[in-house]
């Protein structure tokens, strides 16, 4: 008996688009989000994380840049997720567009201040 | 157990543990999110206003907080588990969405994360111990 619980045939449209975003965005994220979660709550632990540690971390291209895309690819699948879930109760088309622009915008607004900190780095505390 | 109603168990059976995979996998999607936001303004200051950074991961360090992120820790597995289960089924594998496989799967995927979870679980709740009530 084969009884297939779920259908894997979305119909070419936007939403099957976002659809494809959910999934590109978690596989890329698999490299940056357990390393990170390992790293920093479990080996170093926030104790010892303080703006010297950023500081630190940060003297070395390398992890800015890894930061930069876990930043990326965590936020926009979140809130590409967090639009997945509102979509399930606003049905009106205004609504929808509302919420695919309110959310689209306080993704621009915090993925850039999140950018701006690891572009510019650590600054000193009173300068 | 004998059912008066045998077309319909295995979709029941599925709905139930398939239903209990997504409300989980959403919770943890929501509740990670929630946090990321806070997470990312909080990192920023270290630009935007360093002299406000070390407070602020000062609040991190309170008992209440660090008990919470060893929660967050667990949905990060099991969010991140779960939906490397439903990339592949859906991209590769549509076939294993097959009643049978997808109830089995969810179980691996539960106790997988269980799993890896417990040894970070340890070393978190061992640092709550060390740094609140030892060398004080
Ligand atoms: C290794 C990391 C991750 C993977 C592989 C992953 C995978 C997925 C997949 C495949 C979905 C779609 C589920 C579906 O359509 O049924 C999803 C949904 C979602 N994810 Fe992730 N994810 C990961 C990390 C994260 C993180 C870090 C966040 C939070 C910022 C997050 C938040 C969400 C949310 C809010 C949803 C929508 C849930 C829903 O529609 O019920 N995910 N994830």
């Amino acid at each position: 008996m084969a009884t297939k619980v779920r259908n894997v045939r979305p119909a070419v449209s936007s939403e099957a688009r976002w659809w494809l975003w959910m999934r590109i965005t978690g596989i890329l994220m698999v490299v940056f989000v357990f390393p990170h979660v390992i790293i920093k709550d479990v080996i170093v632990g926030v104790h010892n994380i303080d703006l010297n540690y950023v500081a630190q971390v940060w003297a070395n291209i390398l992890w800015r840049v890894f930061d930069f895309l876990l930043l990326f690819t965590t936020f926009t699948h979140g809130m590409m997720g967090l639009r997945q879930v509102l979509m399930d109760y606003i049905h009106s088309a205004t609504g929808r567009r509302t919420v695919t622009w309110v959310l689209g915008i306080l993704w621009f607004v915090i993925s850039l201040a999140g950018a701006i900190a690891i572009i510019g780095g650590v600054q000193q505390p009173g300068m | 157990m004998a059912s008066r109603h045998p077309a319909l168990e295995g979709y029941t059976r599925y709905r139930a543990v398939g239903q209990l995979a997504f409300l989980l996998h959403r919770i943890t999607g929501l509740g990670i999110l929630l946090f990321l936001v806070i997470h990312i303004i909080d990192t920023s200051f270290v630009y935007f206003a360093p002299e406000l950074y070390d407070e602020a991961i000062q609040i991190y360090r309170s008992i209440p907080f660090m008990i919470g992120e060893i929660f967050l820790v667990w949905s990060v597995f099991y969010h991140g588990f779960n939906g490397i289960r439903i990339i592949i089924f859906d991209l590769w594998k549509p076939e294993w969405w097959e009643k049978d496989i997808a109830v089995k799967s969810v179980y691996w995927t539960l106790a997988l994360s269980i799993l890896a979870w417990l040894p970070a679980a340890y070393i978190m709740g061992r640092a709550i111990i060390e740094n609140h009530f030892m060398g004080g």
